[in-house]
This record gives C-alpha cells, sequence and structure tokens, in this order.
C-alpha cells in the first residue's frame, strides 16, 4: 500500500469515528430532551389529578349544611309531585338531567305523560338526582339543574314539567361543562317561569333538598335512571318509545 | 455507577424476550379487554331495556359508549374486531418466544395489518374522547395496549430488517431504535394519552 493510500484510508476513518461521535452526541442530546418532555408529562398529571381530586372534592365539602328545606310541592320521599292528588295513577321518575338515557324516556314520553297529567289520570312524581355531578367536568350541573327544577316546583309549579322538557331538549353530553347558570336561566324564562322565581336559582336554596333527597332515593334500592314506577311497582318495559308506558298506565287504572 | 446497568438494560430490550413478551402481555390485556367488551355488547343486544340506563354504581360512563354507533362501524360490535386479531399476535409472540422465525413477507403483512388496527382504534379513541364525550376503560385499555403492539412489531421488524426499507431508511431506522428513541417516543406518547385523559375526565374519575 502507498503510503499515500494509508493516509486516504486513515483520513476516511477518522471522518466515519467523527460522524459516529456527532451521530452519538446528537442522540444523546435527543435523548435528553425526551426526557425532560417525559418529566414534565409526569408533572403535569399529577398536577391534573391533584386538581380533579381537588375540584371533585370541594363542592361536596361547599355544600351548605344544615336544614334542607323542601320545596312547597314535595313530598316526603324526595319528589315533586304534579297532578291531581286523587289521581287513580301515580307514576313515579327517577333522574338525572345528565343522564342520557333520560333525556331519551323524556323525547319519547313527555307528550303522553302531560297528556295523562292534565286529563287527571296520572299524578306525576318527579326526582330530579344529582348523582351524575361527577359526569359534568367539576361544574355540578345534576345540582345545579336540579335546584332550578325545585325552585319553580316551589314557586311557579305550573311551569314544572315545561321546564323538565326544555332541559332535556338541551341536555348536554357527558363529561361536558353542560348549560351554565345562565344558559339555564334563560331556558327557565323560555319556558314561562316568572323573572323573580328564575333570580332565585342562584341562591341555591334547594340544593340541600336536593342532595338529600338524591340520598334517600338511593337508600330506597333504587339503582339507575330513568327508573319509572307506576303504583309503586317499577315498570319493566320499553321506556324509549311512546306507547308502551302509557298502555301500562291505562292497564293501572283499569285495575283499580 | 449506572452505566453497566444502564447498558445491561439497554441489551435486554433488544432481545427476543423483552421485545415479544411484551408484544405477548399487551396482545392479552387488549384480547382481555375485548372480551368485556364483546360480551357487554352481547348482553345489551339480547336486553337492550336494563343497560339503558345510568347506574348509580357506574362510576365513569352511563353506557353510552356502546349504544353510539361508532360501536358497530361494521355492523358488529367492534371489539369482535379485537376477538379476531388478538389471537394472532399472541400466536406470532409465542411462537417467536419459542425461536420461530417468521418470513420477511409475513412480518411485513402483519405490519400492515396492525397498523390499520392502530388507525381504527385511535380513530375511535377520538370519537368517544371528543364527540361521545363519555369514558369508557376498557376502550382505553385497548388503546394502550394496541399501541404497546404496534410499538413492540415496529421495533423487532426494524431491528431484523423485515420492512423492505431502502437501505438509508433501513440504517437510519436502525440507528434511532439502537439509540432506544423510540423507547422515549412511545413513553411520551402514552404519557400525552393519560395527560388527555386526566385533563378530560379527572374530576369525573375522581370525584
Amino acid at each position: 500500500m502507498s503510503t499515500q493510500a494509508r493516509i486516504r484510508s486513515r483520513e476516511l476513518r477518522d471522518a466515519r469515528a467523527a460522524a459516529e461521535r456527532r451521530r452519538r452526541k446528537r442522540n444523546r442530546a435527543i435523548a435528553a430532551g425526551g426526557a425532560v418532555v417525559i418529566a414534565c408529562l409526569l408533572i403535569a398529571i399529577v398536577v391534573g389529578l391533584v386538581n380533579a381530586a381537588g375540584s371533585g372534592d370541594s363542592p361536596t365539602a361547599a355544600a351548605p349544611q344544615g336544614k334542607a328545606v323542601a320545596p312547597a310541592i314535595a313530598t316526603p320521599g324526595g319528589a315533586l309531585a304534579v297532578g291531581d292528588a286523587a289521581a287513580p295513577v301515580k307514576l313515579e321518575v327517577y333522574l338525572d338531567y345528565m343522564c342520557p338515557f333520560c333525556g331519551r324516556f323524556e323525547q319519547a314520553n313527555s307528550g303522553e305523560l302531560d297528556r295523562m297529567v292534565a286529563e287527571g289520570t296520572v299524578r306525576l312524581e318527579l326526582y330530579p338526582l344529582s348523582f351524575l355531578d361527577r359526569m359534568s367536568d367539576g361544574s355540578q350541573y345534576s345540582t345545579r339543574t336540579a335546584n332550578a327544577v325545585a325552585t319553580v316546583a316551589d314557586r311557579a309549579p305550573g311551569k314544572l314539567l315545561a321546564l323538565n322538557t326544555a332541559l332535556f331538549a338541551r341536555q348536554p353530553a357527558e363529561g361536558t361543562k353542560g348549560l351554565s347558570d345562565g344558559e339555564i336561566a334563560d331556558l327557565a324564562r323560555g319556558a314561562g317561569v316568572p323573572e323573580d322565581v328564575v333570580d332565585a336559582f342562584d341562591d341555591r336554596i334547594f340544593q340541600p333538598w336536593v342532595t338529600k333527597s338524591t340520598a334517600a332515593v338511593f337508600e330506597t334500592g333504587i339503582e339507575g335512571t330513568p327508573t319509572v314506577k307506576i303504583n309503586g311497582t317499577v315498570f319493566t318495559g320499553d321506556l324509549y318509545t311512546a306507547g308502551p308506558l302509557t298502555s301500562a298506565v291505562a292497564a293501572a287504572e283499569d285495575a283499580r | 455507577m449506572t452505566t453497566p446497568l444502564l447498558t445491561r438494560l439497554h441489551g435486554i430490550r433488544h432481545t427476543d424476550g423483552w421485545i415479544f413478551g411484551t408484544m405477548l402481555l399487551s396482545a392479552c390485556l387488549s384480547l382481555a379487554a375485548s372480551f368485556v367488551l364483546s360480551i357487554d355488547a352481547l348482553r345489551l343486544a339480547a336486553d337492550p331495556g336494563t343497560s339503558l340506563s345510568c347506574n348509580i354504581n357506574d362510576v365513569i360512563s352511563c353506557g353510552t359508549v356502546a349504544t353510539s354507533w361508532q360501536a358497530q362501524l361494521f355492523g358488529f360490535p367492534n371489539a369482535f374486531l379485537g376477538l379476531v386479531a388478538e389471537p394472532v399476535v399472541i400466536t406470532i409472540a409465542v411462537a417467536s418466544l419459542g425461536g420461530v422465525r417468521f418470513p420477511r413477507w409475513f412480518m411485513l403483512a402483519a405490519q400492515v395489518v396492525y397498523a390499520l388496527g392502530l388507525v381504527f382504534a385511535y380513530w375511535l379513541f377520538s370519537q368517544s374522547m371528543f364527540v361521545i364525550g363519555a369514558l369508557c376503560p376498557w376502550c382505553l385499555l385497548v388503546t394502550v395496549s394496541t399501541t404497546l403492539v404496534f410499538a413492540t412489531l415496529t421495533h423487532v421488524n426494524i431491528r431484523d430488517g423485515n420492512l423492505f426499507l431502502p437501505p438509508r431508511a433501513q440504517a437510519a431506522a436502525k440507528r434511532f431504535i439502537d439509540a432506544d428513541l423510540d423507547l422515549i417516543a412511545v413513553t411520551i406518547w402514552i404519557l400525552v394519552l393519560i395527560l388527555a385523559i386526566v385533563l378530560k375526565y379527572g374530576p369525573a374519575l375522581l370525584a
């Protein structure tokens, strides 16, 4: 091998080694950057978890303690009763305004329910529950809507079913914050609730009652929403198409 | 010092045992989740009334994921795809652990098909996260384990040159793997997933 060739091959080797060193250095830098990103993500996850735990706990802690004022038309069991007290059929509906299937039940049956209540066939007892508060990204949507409904039940009971329908018509998706207090107030105004009653939503007067009756309802063995009882017996038919519930109510009426 | 330990870990990470072991575990998790989801889907089909409710004891969602149209994109529950595909992955992983070497075209085909599965898993994830708005823990397990299977499959295929890449690309991919940058990328990826879930569903999970 000539001297020249030897020099050339050595230069080549050196260049390769240098390239390899550069590559190593660059990879090490990328790895270090990656490690920093991983550390940041871990911190963000921990912070997110701590925040979530905090926001999950505080509403319950902040809930007003003490005596729960019940709406005027509330039953001892925690329901809002509408319709003729002497009606032959008592229909109990357990619902949560965040519950998507309660929305489907409402869509299918609200027309029939309104009619049967107006005719005096049915005494409707609504249980607005708040157990799906956990599904509204910390905004306590279930409690806020249940309080609004209870306030209307107390002071403008004639508008209760209209607000109930309006809330389900604009039902938010699970896991979202849901409607704001202002939007709930607008819905109530749209349903014909007087202004002074709408203004009282913000006072959260019936929030303790909602909390208390939700707990009381689950004590009675209700496992989920929507649950519908006809004269005290759970209705096991199809809740999501119009008709079956109406027939069952008619049958219950005939049975008396 | 820690350097010998790191070198040893680095060595272990590129062994068949580690790669196919991880693949096997992830595929088993995915299969288990698919199984649970399939059974749920069958129950739901048999008895739609009882499942269409918000149970007080279900911490996460009201079952809206299972009843969405996205849950049956091809006319049958998506989870059935997992029941069909994951046993194949398990077979590949177990055979490879036992020393079997599959032809290059076979591994390339597995990579391509699994990439489709990965795309599908992430489409479902984004749908449940941004459209349906409800969380489904078993679906999340599928998303994470599908990611891990894909990562290990890619790892081994690059290591063994199964992807019919041009020489330059193959060399670059090999260097990427040798520098453990894929490990960092996958770790970041999984952590981003976890962060997204915590940010969106943290209150629901912890309340």
